[in-house]
């Protein structure tokens, strides 16, 4: 069973005043599995809050169908064991951090009573808001806030968790300090899904990641697949290249960029292993091979900038 | 269901209308001490004195009150609708495992409940004074409680239907004075007023219509007043005895008008479990 599992989900919008439609979602289909950090990339508008907001029943889909442990999200007990922080979350401004605490927790199905309030301790603790637990959130900065949403997302000790923007507003610390707890939620097993627009983090923190663009998962799979850079490879030899081997390498690939102890090659892998073995022929020592990696954010770009050309 | 409606107690308590609220019915009370003071009611009078002096003065008060009372229970609960429906705030509250339609009846309920105990204390509160002072005591004033309660309830679900459709407190608070105030009182004077003014029978009809279509907040006052004053309510129609210039109520209003409130909430429940936020 998938903790999370769509069926091509189609979301259409009527814009209020031009009364055009809009396609938030095409045809989109995939899934999550357990224990897994899933990261949801896309520029603004690329439907991204929609697909969250659809998967928590906040948002209807025109077509398909979306699961949640194998229920259907139309059904709120789907919603038992999920956790879930908003972007821009408004929480009730009149009460105490704690007191937000309880109130969500009871509405997540917690029963008020000791168990709760050892589990708001300790997430009190674990957000370094135990000092302010009794002050009134309208006196809390945008920091603090986003580190009680957190908190009130994990208070339930939720199977799956959706994180929309979660370090929005925080300290370079604070963002450390959510990655760590990040981590930690992933080690005992439970399911991360994030929406961020910092790609880096994204890097750092997920396993898997969906790139979507104006509707369409237009890039689905592993962080380390992902950001493989396809058939480019460079070379490192121990000594400099001669003239002789520098002329050989171009005759297999007359596109190799060849540097002094440096051969980069985007020909495929016939032709890596032709200039490998040119150069082992040539008595040349070969120190390192490697596939080139690009990161997140360059691939990002790459792959909205070829889609949005298409 | 029980943490939303404690949840909207709160939300009351944190407004500052909430203190303008309770600082009017403190007014209020003491008003009614001064006045029960005024007219020496301690010792002098017969039973039969008292109870018709208390009944007279329950009677005023609800006459005088009872629209302003609902008009302020609705502009301090007018607000919870569309601050519930506020971005990052609906979607935390729908990501629960909780139906739709339960938020909205706990949300509505709370409402209702908070009005609920502001006219225990209220009516309480004036029904005591009366009572100390005169020696007479007559629990009939205390349903004011309840029939306030109900015809609060049944606006509600008006600003409930407002607040879902324009998530707009000031829309909701104008189209309520413009019921309570107008309307509704100008309809429950058509027969008198309108009809003989305008003789079209096509006209009446459709003023018969909205008077049945419509809640009757103000008729809940006149059943409440009959039930003091123990005079006949009639089943199904209303009737006025130009002989002796009396006019007796019928069930029929506030009937119609809990059947208002089923409808009107039953379509806010639809609405409100299929919107997109």
């Amino acid at each position: 069973m998938h903790v999370i599992e769509t069926q091509n989900l189609y979301k259409e919008y009527t814009q209020k005043f031009s009364k055009q439609k809009v396609n938030a979602l095409n045809d989109f289909t995939f899934n999550v599995e357990q224990g897994e950090i899933f990261g949801l990339l896309g520029p603004n508008g690329a439907g991204k809050t929609t697909l969250i907001k659809i998967l928590l029943a906040i948002t209807f889909p025109t077509n398909g169908s979306a699961k949640l442990f194998g229920t259907d999200v139309k059904n709120h007990r789907a919603k038992t064991k999920v956790g879930y922080l908003p972007e821009n979350h408004k929480f009730p401004s009149y009460l105490t951090g704690e007191q937000v605490l309880k109130y969500y927790g009871q509405l997540s199905g917690m029963s008020a009573g000791t168990d709760m309030n050892k589990r708001i301790d300790e997430m009190l603790g674990m957000m370094n808001l135990t000092q302010w637990r009794n002050t009134k959130i309208k006196k809390y900065s945008k920091g603090m806030m986003q580190k009680l949403g957190l908190a009130q997302s994990m208070l339930s000790d939720p199977d799956l968790i959706f994180l929309d923007e979660p370090t929005d507003g925080v300290d370079p610390i604070g963002r450390k300090e959510i990655r760590d707890i990040l981590a930690q939620i992933k080690s005992r097993g439970k399911t991360i899904f994030l929406n961020s627009h910092l790609l880096s983090e994204v890097e750092m923190i997920c396993d898997r990641v969906a790139i979507l663009n104006k509707g369409d998962l237009i890039k689905e799979g592993n962080v380390d697949d992902l950001t493989k850079a396809e058939n480019i490879f460079a070379i490192h030899t121990v000594d400099a290249l001669t003239m002789d081997v520098k002329q050989k390498v171009l005759a297999i690939d007359g596109n190799a960029g060849i540097g002094e102890k440096e051969i980069n090659t985007e020909a495929g892998i016939d032709k890596l292993n032709s200039i490998i073995d040119s150069l082992r022929s040539d008595g040349v020592k070969i120190q390192t091979v490697n596939q080139k990696t690009s990161t997140l954010e360059e691939l990002f770009i790459n792959v909205i900038k070829k889609d949005n050309t298409n | 269901m029980l943490t939303i409606i404690q949840n909207t107690f709160r939300e009351a308590l944190a407004k500052k209308i909430f203190i303008g609220y309770y600082i009017f019915y403190a007014i209020v009370i003491l008003i009614m001490i001064f006045l029960v003071n005024m007219d020496s009611v301690e010792g002098v009078m017969s039973l039969a004195d008292s109870k018709m002096l208390v009944h007279q003065v329950e009677t005023g008060f609800l006459t005088i009150s009872w629209n302003l009372i609902i008009f302020f229970s609705l502009i301090s609960t007018a607000s919870f609708i569309p601050s519930m429906l506020e971005k990052g705030t609906i979607d935390l509250l729908i990501s629960k495992p909780i139906s739709r339609p339960m938020i909205l009846i706990s949300k509505y309920l709370g409402a209702v409940l908070f009005v609920f105990l502001s006219m225990v204390f209220l009516m309480g509160s004036i029904w005591l004074i009366l009572s100390l002072k005169s020696g007479y005591w007559d629990p009939t004033f205390l349903l004011s409680i309840l029939w306030l309660t109900l015809a609060f309830a049944v606006m509600y679900s008006i600003v409930v239907i407002i607040g879902l459709t324009t998530q707009s407190t000031v829309v909701a608070i104008l189209v309520n004075f413009f019921l309570i105030f107008v309307l509704c009182p100008l309809l429950s004077v058509r027969e008198a007023v309108i009809f003989s003014l305008v003789t079209n029978e096509t006209v009446q009809f459709v003023f018969d219509f909205l008077y049945y279509l419509f809640p009757k907040p103000g008729e809940f006052r006149d059943i409440t007043t009959s039930l003091i004053n123990s005079e006949q309510i009639n089943m199904w129609k209303s009737s006025a005895n130009a002989e002796t210039g009396t006019f007796t109520i019928s069930w029929l209003s506030p009937i119609s008008s809990v059947l208002f409130l089923l409808v009107t909430m039953a379509y806010s429940i639809y609405y409100f479990a299929k919107k997109d936020y």
